[in-house]
């Protein structure tokens, strides 16, 4: 260990910044702000050092690559994200989220590395990312990794990153034809954390893939759901994948609603995203 | 324990200002107890209320959520710097005649967003402007005279320049 840090540092590269982090672990690396400085301000944290992650070109915005996957990274602001062309198919499910993330000041602020790092289980980002077959990519001081996300989400606010590990992107598979994603969420009033989300997929080979959030402590997502919607996407295949999260799910009671008030919430939000899957496909959309 | 103050330099309303600022200090402690810009307010600190919104590099942010040491480098503009704009002055002439406002609190924060919301959409239709008003909590008004206030600025310019 070298001496602890002091005071915010402005690393301009992803290794001088995990350098940073892992010479100190109590540093924090700090991204759009929207959720750190809230900690920082109800003295939650008291870091005495901050990476801010704002100067380092190679983890802003959205591309595609060569192989058609697309590539976002890790501190594009929501508002980027929630006006992206290039999030289409399935990946529609990530740009249909970040649209509906808090409201637009906070959306030029806040950033889809940092508020995957934070997993609060109500946050509009995570069950998104697990429907649409997301795979996270995370840097430290020795090398990257690419965590899928339905791995990335551990427990309540728990995530795979390891003390001084950084976000680094976001990748999701290639646009297919016959590709939709959508996100419905639940909320008290517009721009609060989800009540109850359900994040929906379709992948253009005939499979379905949901994901609910703010209903445990990861996104819930199920595989025998999916195959049960992607063999049925109509009442029954609903029904039956509704019921089947409904019983796995373990929401929390609080301010937002109680436990079981969120399980009654699942089946029609279920019914509501795969149906509108299928009209977005319909309208070719 | 927070770290020590540090001197720093920001640029606000077109001057630069030279302030100590804290690790921890945010935009909105210096602008408000410093350098006695008190148009933002401290609502809720959390980034919910809207009422200490600021333009940074032209874009709305919420100067609780916004380290001050982040901020060198980079253009602060508050209610007070967008004095002469046109805009604002139409949308403080409009909120006075439709009474859009009964303590007040939240009105700074509300005319930084309009101002920006007028500048990129001259006329706004009512979704346009609840959607960018949507990040402001008013808890005496009820909303509906804010809204039709920003939406009569707009024509008021509009007539303006013809």
């Amino acid at each position: 260990m070298t001496a602890a840090l002091q005071g915010l540092y402005r690393p301009t590269s992803v290794e001088e910044a995990v350098a940073l982090l892992s010479s100190d672990e109590s540093a924090k690396p700090l991204a759009g702000g929207a959720t750190l400085v809230a900690m920082l301000n109800a003295r939650v944290l008291e870091p005495q050092a901050l990476v801010s992650l704002s100067r380092i070109p190679e983890i802003q915005g959205i591309s595609a690559l060569p192989d058609g996957s697309l590539r976002i990274g890790a501190f594009t602001r929501h508002a980027a994200t929630a006006s992206s062309d290039l999030l289409r198919g399935a990946a529609r499910v990530v740009r249909h989220a970040a649209s509906q993330i808090a409201n637009e000041t906070v959306r030029h602020m806040g950033t889809i590395g940092g508020s995957i790092a934070f997993a609060d289980p109500g946050l509009d980002y995570p069950p998104a990312l697990v429907a649409a077959e997301a795979v996270v990519e995370v840097a430290s001081a020795t090398g990257r990794r690419k965590v899928p996300a339905r791995a990335f989400f551990v427990d309540w606010y728990v995530t795979a990153l390891a003390p001084g590990e950084i976000v680094t992107a976001v990748f999701l598979p290639p646009p297919r034809s016959g590709a939709a994603g959508l996100y419905v969420k639940h909320a008290r009033v517009s721009g609060d954390y989800a009540t109850a989300s359900v994040a929906a997929c379709t992948f253009g080979d005939g499979r379905i893939g949901v994901a609910v959030g703010a209903c445990g402590p990861t996104p819930l997502a199920d595989d025998d759901a999916n195959g049960w919607l992607s063999e049925d996407a109509g009442d029954a295949g609903i029904a039956r994948a509704s019921a089947r999260l409904v019983e796995l799910a373990d929401p929390l009671d609080d301010v937002r609603g109680s436990a079981d008030y969120r399980r009654q919430l699942i089946p029609g939000l279920v019914a509501r995203a795969v149906r509108s899957l299928q009209a977005q496909l319909k309208e070719g959309r | 324990m927070t770290a020590a103050l540090m001197n720093i330099v920001l640029r606000v309303n077109g001057e630069d200002a030279a302030v100590p600022a804290g690790l921890h200090d945010t935009l909105l402690t210096v602008l408000r107890d410093r350098l006695q810009l008190t148009a933002a307010k401290r609502g809720c600190n959390q980034g919910v209320c809207g009422a200490c919104t600021v333009r940074i590099d032209g874009t709305t942010m919420r100067s609780c959520l916004s380290l001050a040491q982040a901020c060198e480098g980079s253009e602060v503009t508050t209610l007070e710097g967008l004095e002469t704009s046109p805009r604002l002055k139409a949308l403080q002439a409009a909120f006075a005649a439709h009474g859009a406002f009964q303590c007040g609190f939240c009105t700074p924060g509300l005319l930084v967003s309009a101002e920006a919301l007028l500048e990129d959409e001259p006329r706004p239709d009512e979704a346009a402007v609840r959607k960018a008003l949507s990040g402001h909590l008013c808890r005496c008004t009820g909303y509906a005279k804010i809204i039709q206030a920003v939406q009569a600025a707009a024509r008021s310019l509009s007539e303006v320049g013809k």
